[in-house]
């Protein structure tokens, strides 16, 4: 192939005339309401993002088989934020302009929400994520943005309670270094400071590295009983893997989408009582349960160890039960705050997208509840943090206890 | 843990991280003695190599001997292919050229192989072994074993090096090209077995960051800028220098943890190389004749 | 539309000022420069932290554009001992070295929670009128480091250059000191990229470590090597065809139904890899290019 200048304008020519061509494909048929789906595909979220886009196409699925939302199908355009803000704010502008969304939905870091919300935002369109940064309140200046997890320090603040309930004195806290991994370790270290237990040692750690060791050293030096993590799959299974190996008596307490079934079995019977952080609804709930199954039916996938999955899931469900309950033709404004109304009490719980559309329709108040928790948004667009702790035992995952924060 | 065997251990995290990059350095330095350039493929290679394990295990094989052959294998061919499809085109084009090309090479390979095994993160299910315990230093089990591997590539490198003929022509090559041309040494020759042996390396070492860490499409990338300094500071083209740096680096920056944290450790290797090159231009080990 | 198109427009500028920079580097004297990304890094942090702190938008420019200048003169003095083989890995270390100080000092960058709301100029005129002048800002400073660059280029300063490049000892014996003209073309270069990275800074608004990894400098060697290493248009049509490349796959996956972008993720990292690779193997001197060099 020898590439000339002829044949550049030519493809820069076809390039120009695709946007205009998809514009007249989409202007025949009935209009759907657009969603994008902005997740992490590659990247450092690469371990989770390809099964949260996955996840909002299957709900997209479901709920133009019940009929659609407010009058409207719901048509996904899925994008791959590369874990970057560049990309992402990229991705971002093309679906607001080109693919005209109402909604974006699913991403993942911190530094990508950061930067696309405030076009989200500008737009008036409704963002969700699962970003864990404190920073997200200052750019949601409407309010249509919501975040279906705890924040990153929430979720730290849930682990230390974790080890504080089983009574570990003495505890080291390990973060991956990012935004997630040191607020985790603040909110860990807020608990502990507060309860007047000892932290023996802090480490942050830097990801993709052969080994830990040094880390691991540092942080069991002064014998914790308890190693608190503030990390994610592919770190966190390495560590494991090394502290288990190296023999050393240390309990931990990690958060939940940090571990896999895969990640336990390739592990073994060292797994044994290690602690999981979750939210409350999420592992062993019903609704959990039955997306876990019908998910793993139509894509499968099995979203072990990947809550964000669930979120993802959520998200498209509440948007489209609040599309339903703000009736054909809302505007946004309206649709955010009927997805504030359905998502929490009062009202009739529901799980699946068809029951809830029946009863709105029948004028009954619902509460959704989600796959990944019970949501119930707080007025800054927060899921409520309600967490619960679980426990490797015998290789499976079991209920333990719930966290009172 | 007292305090000197706290440092003990640390050399011994070194070692051991050492000789991963080593690996990987003994790899790009392969090529880099005999065709003049740092291939950014390596790193993607070994990836390959970590998956082809990884499809025997799913094929219930669980003989890492076996899954090591297949990686060994799946890698060589990747390897050749990648000479024979590309690189040998760009012979005598400069090292820009082809340190470009090998950067196309490891994209293209990490996009095709994630196209097909998405971007979940795989194991290998090596049964956890307690350490022996020497003195207070604890020596691992998988950490032997990844010592006793790098011996056998490093002595086979070697002996392929220096007792077969193709070996001898390979140092022909490094020495002066342009003289072991005239001097009737076929290149395909002497590049095919070059590029199996880098495969076989790449496969060893993927096999071995597979079994330490988790597999990922990304995995081998990340081990790749570690390895380049190892290689530059072995004294470009010496495989004993690119795998005693490699292990220099990994102690050295180990040590340095406790004075440095765990962040600025990463960035240590290339801050070491530069103030070495600022002594010694030509690398630890490279003579001024190697590097010319 | 027309904003998603000024926003392809300004990252494509944006791309431009650092391929003219390193075109600037390699195309023009030859030094292999594999830490690009740094330099960017420490012009978008430099003006990001100055911004933030207070100072105007255009000190935060200037600051950036000599931070990274200067940055550039230990890494030059360094370099200029070494061959180039060496220089490569060295200058990746380098961009490397930069990413990790900005890491680890937290207590300036805040690290890898990174720098939200750095920012943006021409706010009083509105959303899109501020695109616009934004666009307009990245336009001009192109121009003016194409104005730069050829300026020096066609000055007794830049046939002294292309003598070094193609005679270094003769240029010595001739009482001239290469070492020195090296130095300066490789402050300048920095100079650009620094300018870009401030750019960056302003129009992302949000600044984070794992922007400036080395997949940066590779896009832009890309693009150089695509457009055409040591033209100056060529930085321009090379940066284009770059963008287009990395975006026109969002729009081809829209008009394949049945393809995920999750598999369209790796789709894209393949044709980058297979269009490096057969520019390098076909068209070597680029879409504009004037002679092979590479």
């Amino acid at each position: 192939m020898i590439l000339n200048r002829r044949t550049l304008l030519k493809t820069a020519a076809v390039a120009g005339a695709m946007p205009a061509l998809m514009r007249t494909q989409g202007a025949g048929a009935a209009e759907p309401f657009r969603v994008g789906a902005l997740n992490p595909v590659t990247g450092a979220g690469s371990p989770y993002g390809s099964s949260m886009q996955k996840a909002i196409l299957f709900a997209v699925k479901e709920i133009n088989a019940a009929g659609g939302a407010g009058g409207q199908t719901l048509e996904v355009v899925a994008e791959d934020d590369q874990t970057s803000p560049e990309p992402a704010v990229l991705a971002a502008k093309k679906l607001v302009e080109v693919n005209k969304v109402r909604a974006v939905l699913g991403t993942w870091a911190s530094g990508v929400a950061l930067a696309v919300s405030p076009i989200f935002d500008a737009a008036g369109i409704i963002h969700t994520t699962v970003a864990g940064t404190s920073g997200l309140a200052a750019v949601n200046k409407k309010g249509f943005a919501f975040r279906f997890a705890g924040t990153s320090e929430g979720i730290g603040r849930s682990l230390a309670d974790g080890a504080l309930e089983e009574g570990f004195k003495r505890a080291s806290i390990m973060a991956f270094n990012n935004a997630s991994g040191r607020e985790m370790l603040q909110g860990a270290k807020s608990v502990l400071q507060k309860a007047g237990r000892e932290i023996v040692a802090e480490v942050i750690y830097e990801p993709n590295q052969p080994s830990y060791r040094s880390e691991i050293q540092a942080a069991l030096a002064k014998q914790p009983e308890v190693l608190i993590m503030g990390s994610f799959l592919p770190d966190l299974t390495i560590i494991l893997r090394e502290v288990l190996q190296s023999g050393a008596d240390v309990k931990f307490v990690v958060p939940a989408w940090a571990v896999t079934p895969k990640s336990i079995e390739a592990l073994g019977a060292a797994t044994d009582g290690v602690l999981l952080a979750d939210y409350e609804s999420a592992l062993g709930s019903d609704a959990y349960a039955s997306f876990k199954q019908r998910f793993k039916t139509d894509s499968g996938i099995d979203i072990s160890g990947n809550h964000y999955a669930s979120c993802a899931y959520d998200m498209a469900m509440t948007l489209a039960l609040g599309m339903e309950a703000a009736g054909a033709g809302a505007d946004n404004a309206a649709i955010v705050k009927a997805m504030h109304q359905i998502s929490g009490p009062p009202g009739k719980a529901v799980s699946s997208f068809a029951t809830g559309k029946e009863l709105i329709k029948s004028g009954q108040k619902i509460n959704y509840e989600g796959a990944s928790g019970p949501l119930d948004f707080d007025d800054g667009g927060n899921a409520k943090p309600i967490y619960k702790l679980m426990i490797v035992k015998d290789g499976k995952i079991n209920q333990h206890r719930i966290l009172k924060l | 843990m007292n305090g000197s065997l706290f440092y003990l251990n640390l050399v011994m995290n070194g070692l051991v991280q050492g000789l991963v990059i080593g690996l990987a350095a003994l790899a790009l330095t392969l090529v880099f003695a005999v065709a003049r350039f740092p291939n950014a493929a390596t790193g993607d290679l070994m990836t390959v190599g970590a998956y082809a394990g990884i499809g025997v295990q799913a094929l219930n094989v669980r003989s890492v001997i076996v899954q090591g052959a297949a990686a060994i294998l799946a890698c060589s061919v990747l390897a050749i292919g990648q000479y024979w499809f590309v690189l040998r085109y760009l012979r005598g084009r400069g090292l820009v050229s082809l340190l470009l090309a090998s950067i196309g090479l490891a994209l293209a390979t990490r996009g095709a192989l994630s196209f097909f095994v998405g971007q979940d993160q795989y194991l290998f299910n090596t049964p956890i072994m307690r350490p022996y315990v020497i003195a207070g230093l604890r020596v691992q089990v998988v950490d032997l074993w990844l010592a006793v591997a790098s011996l056998v590539c490093v002595t086979a490198t070697f002996a392929m090096l220096f007792l077969t003929p193709v070996g001898r022509r390979m140092r022909a090559i490094a020495d002066n090209a342009e003289l072991a041309r005239a001097s009737g040494i076929r290149m395909q020759r002497v590049m095919i077995p070059l590029w199996a042996a880098v495969g076989a390396i790449c496969g060893v070492a993927g096999m071995i960051l597979g079994i330490k860490t988790v597999v990922l499409p990304e995995a081998g990338w990340h081990i790749l800028l570690p390895a380049f300094a190892a290689m530059v500071l072995g004294g470009l083209g010496n495989p004993i220098g690119a795998v005693v740096a490699g292990i220099l680096l990994g102690v050295v920056q180990e040590l340095s943890t406790p004075f440095v944290g765990f962040t600025y450790k990463i960035a240590l290797s290339f801050i070491v190389l530069a103030v070495i090159l600022t002594v010694r231009p030509q690398g630890l080990f490279g003579s001024a004749e190697v590097v010319r | 539309m027309l904003s998603y198109l000024i926003a392809i427009l300004i990252v494509t500028g944006i791309y431009a000022l650092l391929t003219q920079a390193l075109n600037f580097h390699y195309g023009f004297m030859g030094l292999i420069n594999f830490g690009h990304v740094g330099f960017f890094a420490i012009g978008a942090y430099t003006s990001a932290l100055l911004t933030l702190s207070g100072h105007s938008i255009a000190l935060g420019f200037v600051a950036a554009i000599v931070l990274a200048a200067l940055s550039a003169c230990p890494l030059g003095l360094l370099a200029l001992r070494l061959r180039e083989d060496y220089l490569a890995i060295v200058t990746l270390g380098f961009a490397e070295i930069v990413r990790v100080v900005i890491v680890s000092e937290d207590w300036l960058t805040r690290g890898t929670q990174g720098l939200a709301n750095v920012p943006r100029p021409f706010a009083s005129l509105g959303a899109s009128g501020q695109e616009i002048a934004y666009l307009g800002l990245v336009v001009a400073c192109n121009v003016l480091a194409a104005a730069l660059i050829a300026r020096l280029a066609y000055s007794p300063f830049g046939r002294l250059i292309e003598a070094i490049r193609d005679d270094e000892t003769a240029i010595s014996t001739l009482g001239k000191y290469p070492a020195g003209a090296k130095l300066r073309v490789f402050m300048v270069g920095a100079g650009i990229a620094g300018l870009a990275g401030a750019l960056y800074a302003h129009y992302i608004t949000y600044v984070v470590p794992d922007q400036f990894v080395p997949l940066v400098t590779f896009y832009v060697w890309m693009a150089m090597i695509l457009g055409g290493v040591g033209s100056l248009p060529g930085s321009f049509i090379g940066a284009a065809i770059l963008v287009a490349l990395l975006e026109g796959t969002r729009f081809i996956r829209d008009l394949l139904p049945g393809v995920m972008e999750i598999q369209m993720a790796s789709v894209r990292i393949f044709l980058i890899g297979v269009g490096l690779v057969l520019f390098v193997l076909l068209r070597p001197q680029g879409v504009m290019g004037l002679r092979v060099r590479t």
